[in-house]
């Protein structure tokens, strides 16, 4: 390819205005994140609101016909639209973020991730998955020839109105009064709210800024790209990854990282195309290993896990050879009970879920890049049956490895950092995956790998036979199940438990705490290959849904909805929830919706997931029991002495 | 002072950590006697705590050097310094809250099985260590406790815990920060007696605010003021010292 001054010039523009919107929308991320703690995963379907938002001003006459109300332009929106945006947020954080503040940050990505669904779900099911079109104002039209290139003058605005908005906002932040009120909130709530500030109102305050902004990047994105409900889904990956190569907590970072990775995009669009989707998620995979806390990041140290798990090891509940036994009968009945392929398809997801338990649950890891694995693992099952010809077990096992090796890698990677990063860093390093799959030949793009046969099992079990085939995905279910509570149950699991509990305090007792996690996350992506694998030559195909985030959050919410950290949990939420998207399939887009909704739900009510709610009275009864019994024994002990004297 | 490096199991020289612009600790020196009681005093935020931090390699030092039993430990990791007979408490108390009381002091004996990265053994192969946790629990009185997760304990008892748990792993230095810190009398007076007889094979360097505790345990008392070493020497003349007091009535949240 020729690469003309043309091209060059046009792409780097291309990715400066791209690196605007990034700037804007992780300036946003930024604050909320550096402020209040949250990773505000909705920010993307809070900049779709903001497009959406400009384009409704539109059309008011056309969708409220009978008020007559007029048009309003875009510089209504320019105004309009963020205050209204930001508004929304200020009763998001009012009624959901604000009760998480507390909690892990796990819950507050989650409670975000749980809105974004019910947001791009709504829209979804009102306008459909195509754009609209919106014009650009007139004043704007036209544009310069500068020889070179042509630019057009609504971009030359974007760029400028980014930078003055970007700037501005640091400048607030970092030099002003009102600015070192808010991070001393953060940092010292007690001490602002004894000076007489309102602290939470500070807070909703900040929160609506941030989603002002992405609702203001919005209306800005709306005459450059299509207005669609999809359209903040991928962009905030991206605008994850910019905050961690950024460093996170660091505005500027933010904002000079977003500007010079749209160029550098723009740039890998004219030298190496291939790579441009996948460019800032691999910069940020250098970034991570040469410097940790990102560009401009500062040092953080913080140790937390996840506070959910009730489980007493001594519960019944958690007594894996019992289950193993009910599981095993209750697995062998199911055939003859329900749709066989709905049973299978439970048990690749049981597995799934409990793989992804074991870093989640038992290490405390937030993880939330399990479908590179998954999915990874059942294009290269797939492969293997169907191009390679391999036999059926070896093929399982050829996706087992690439799951294994690629979660050595990425544990490796993320490792490096905990909490919410880790969270942000499997997301983007996942999405590598994903865009890679995409791109390759021998996946077949949108279609995937169809018609995988599913051979002869050992050279003679053909599984065809619908009961044959749905015995061995229950052999390789016991088996799953069974490795991972050895796991737990060993002193290796004892290790990752106190990791969990106490990270400072393992490493003072002697344990090389990142080599025990590195060795529980490549586990947990090895289960979760296997689960991939069964699940391409049960339903013969492996498609990109597999590799998909959605499927990062479905097993997400299996596990939670069962409770995390329990043996049982992700299979009973796997249960819970493929019932629930068989029963809801009707429909249609609200399916998104009603899962978005029960993940809110379960974060804000039923944290501990059914099985660890049920834990917990288990475990109440018991230790009421145990103290009524100690507590008759020392009346006893007093009653003997009483009766000496 | 006279002697040679083997009397002392730990040398620190020249450390100093900045935070930020911020010298929490400058150019202190601390020698530790082998098999003594070494006690660090000092007014809030005088940097006793982030001097543990930098002996047990939880910071890395700005500057400055540090010997253990003469060798360089300077560049090492935490969990390394640890394995070398070096073990730390922390200021607020660190057990394994979900973890069974017994299962919190297994988790430091099994180091020494080697089996620590078996994920494919039972956790019925930790069962030898019972008759060793028993003991430790006995020896700080919670035997009666084992069941309990350690969460449910009051806090002193978790104090005990963290104490036993430590001990489990047979340390050659133990370093504690503040022990007795939030105990009511009785269990000041038990921590105390632990920390006596724990003492007398080993080496303990710890941060104490109560200073009846101090007297009665140390050997050598080093007074940190604004991260430098203001005083160092025996209880008796310690306390008599006008800039130890000034620095106390000084920093006056004592
Ligand atoms: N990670 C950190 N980042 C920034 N400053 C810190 C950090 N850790 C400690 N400091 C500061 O260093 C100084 C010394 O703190 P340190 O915790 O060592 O004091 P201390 O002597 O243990 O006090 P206390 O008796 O209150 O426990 C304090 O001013 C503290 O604010
Ligand atoms: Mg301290």
């Amino acid at each position: 390819m020729q690469i003309t001054p043309q091209l060059l010039f046009g792409q780097l523009l291309v990715g400066l205005i791209n690196g605007s919107f990034y700037a804007m929308m992780s300036l946003g991320v930024a604050i909320i994140f550096g402020m209040l703690r949250i990773g505000n995963f909705v920010h993307g379907a809070q900049y779709m609101l903001g497009a959406f938002g400009a384009w409704f001003l539109l059309q008011l006459p056309v969708l409220f016909p009978g008020l007559g109300l007029p048009s309003l332009n875009y510089w209504w929106a320019l105004i309009l639209v963020p205050l209204g945006v930001g508004a929304l947020g200020a009763l998001m954080e009012r009624f959901l973020i604000r009760k998480v503040y507390n909690l892990e940050h796990a819950y507050g990505l989650l409670l975000t991730i749980g809105m974004t669904m019910v947001l791009e779900g709504l829209f979804n099911v009102r306008f459909g998955a195509a754009g609209q079109q919106y014009g650009v104002p007139d004043l704007l039209q036209g544009g310069f020839n500068l020889g070179f290139v042509f630019l057009p003058t609504y971009r030359l605005w974007v760029i400028v109105v980014a930078l003055l908005v970007c700037f501005g906002t640091w400048w607030l932040v970092e030099r002003t009064k009102l600015g070192s009120y808010l991070r001393a909130a953060t940092e010292n709530p007690d001490m602002v709210r004894s000076f007489g500030i309102n602290v939470p109102l500070l807070l909703m305050f900040t929160y609506a800024f941030g989603v002002g902004l992405a609702g203001l990047a919005g209306v800005m994105a709306a005459p450059i790209y299509q207005v669609s409900p999809q359209m903040g889904q991928n962009i905030i990956i991206i605008i994850f990854a910019v905050v961690v190569i950024g460093g996170m907590g660091s505005i500027f970072g933010a904002i000079v990282s977003g500007l010079a990775l749209g160029m550098i995009e723009g740039l890998t669009k004219v030298f190496y195309p291939q790579a441009a989707s996948t460019v800032i998620f691999l910069i940020m995979a250098l970034v991570l290993v040469l410097r940790p806390a990102g560009l401009f990041g500062k040092e953080t140290s913080a140790h937390s896990g996840t506070d959910v798990v009730t489980a007493r090891s001594d519960s019944i509940l958690e007594n894996g050879r019992l289950w193993l036994v009910i599981l095993g009968l209750a697995g062998a009945a199911a055939p003859f009970l329900v749709y066989p392929v709905f049973a299978m398809k439970v048990l690749c997801l049981a597995l799934f879920a409990s793989a992804y338990n074991l870093i989640f649950g038992y290490v405390g890891l937030l993880a939330f890049g399990h479908a590179a694995f998954y999915g990874s693992s059942a294009y290269v099952t797939a492969h293997a049956a169907s191009v390679w010809g391999l036999p059926t077990e070896l093929s399982i096992l050829a996706g087992v490895g690439m799951a294994t090796v690629l979660g050595a890698l990425f544990g490796w990677l993320a490792i490096r950092r905990q909490g919410l990063y880790f969270a942000m860093i499997t997301m983007a390093l996942a999405q590598i995956v994903y865009f890679f799959i995409l791109q390759s030949p021998w996946t077949h793009g949108e279609d995937g790998i169809q018609s995988v046969p599913r051979g002869k099992l050992l050279g003679f079990i053909d599984l065809n036979d619908p009961l044959a085939m749905y015995f061995f995905v229950l052999a390789v279910f016991l088996l799953g199940f069974a490795f991972i509570y050895r796991i737990v149950r060993s002193p290796f699991g004892q290790v990752l438990k106190s990791i969990r509990e106490n990270e400072p305090r393992a490493i003072s007792l002697g344990y090389s705490t990142d080599r025990f996690k590195l060795i529980a996350f490549t586990l947990s992506a090895m289960l979760a290959g296997l689960a991939g694998g069964t699940k391409a030559i049960v339903f013969q195909i492996a498609s990109l849904t597999d590799v998909f985030f959605s499927t990062s959050a479905d097993v997400l919410l299996m596990t939670l909805v069962g409770g995390v950290g329990t043996l049982l949990g992700p299979v009973v939420g796997a249960v819970i929830v493929a019932t629930m998207q068989k029963e809801l399939a009707g429909l249609g887009g609200w399916v998104v919706v009603v899962q978005g909704l029960i993940f809110i739900l379960c974060v804000l009510f039923l944290r501990k997931g059914v099985v660890g709610a049920l834990e917990d009275l288990l475990s109440r009864r018991a230790v009421r029991r145990r103290d009524a019994a100690a507590a008759d024994r020392i009346a006893a002990a007093d009653r003997i002495a009483a009766e000496k004297r | 002072m006279s002697g040679t490096g083997a009397d002392y199991i730990i040398e620190a020289k020249g450390l100093s950590k900045q935070f930020m612009g911020f010298m929490a600790v400058q150019n202190v020196d601390l020698k530790v006697r082998r098999n003594s009681v070494h006690a660090l005093i000092g007014p809030n935020g005088a940097g006793k705590t982030t001097t543990f931090n930098l002996l047990t390699k939880f910071l890395q030092p700005s500057a400055g050097q540090i010997l253990y039993n003469g060798e360089d430990i300077t560049a090492l990791k935490p969990d390394v310094v640890a394995r070398k007979g070096m073990v730390r408490s922390f200021q607020i108390s660190a057990v394994f809250p979900r973890m069974s009381v017994s299962d919190n002091v297994r988790i430091a004996l099994q180091h020494k099985l080697g089996t620590s990265y078996h994920f494919w053994r039972r956790e019925a192969s930790l069962n030898v260590l019972s008759g060793r946790v028993d003991e430790l629990l006995e020896a700080v009185g919670l035997l009666d406790y084992r069941r309990h997760n350690a969460a449910e304990l009051p806090y002193g008892r978790k104090r005990a815990l963290e104490i036993a748990t430590t001990l489990a792993l047979d340390p050659e230095m133990l370093l504690l920060d503040e022990p007795t810190s939030g105990l009511g009398h009785e269990d000041v007076d038990r921590i105390a007696a632990l920390i006596g007889t724990v003492a007398k094979d080993r080496t303990v360097l710890m941060v104490e605010h109560n200073l009846s505790v101090v007297s009665r345990l140390s050997n050598t008392i080093t007074v940190l003021a604004r991260g430098q070493v203001l005083a160092e020497g025996a209880y008796e003349s310690v306390s008599q010292d006008p800039r130890v007091i000034e620095a106390y009535i000084g920093g006056a949240d004592v």
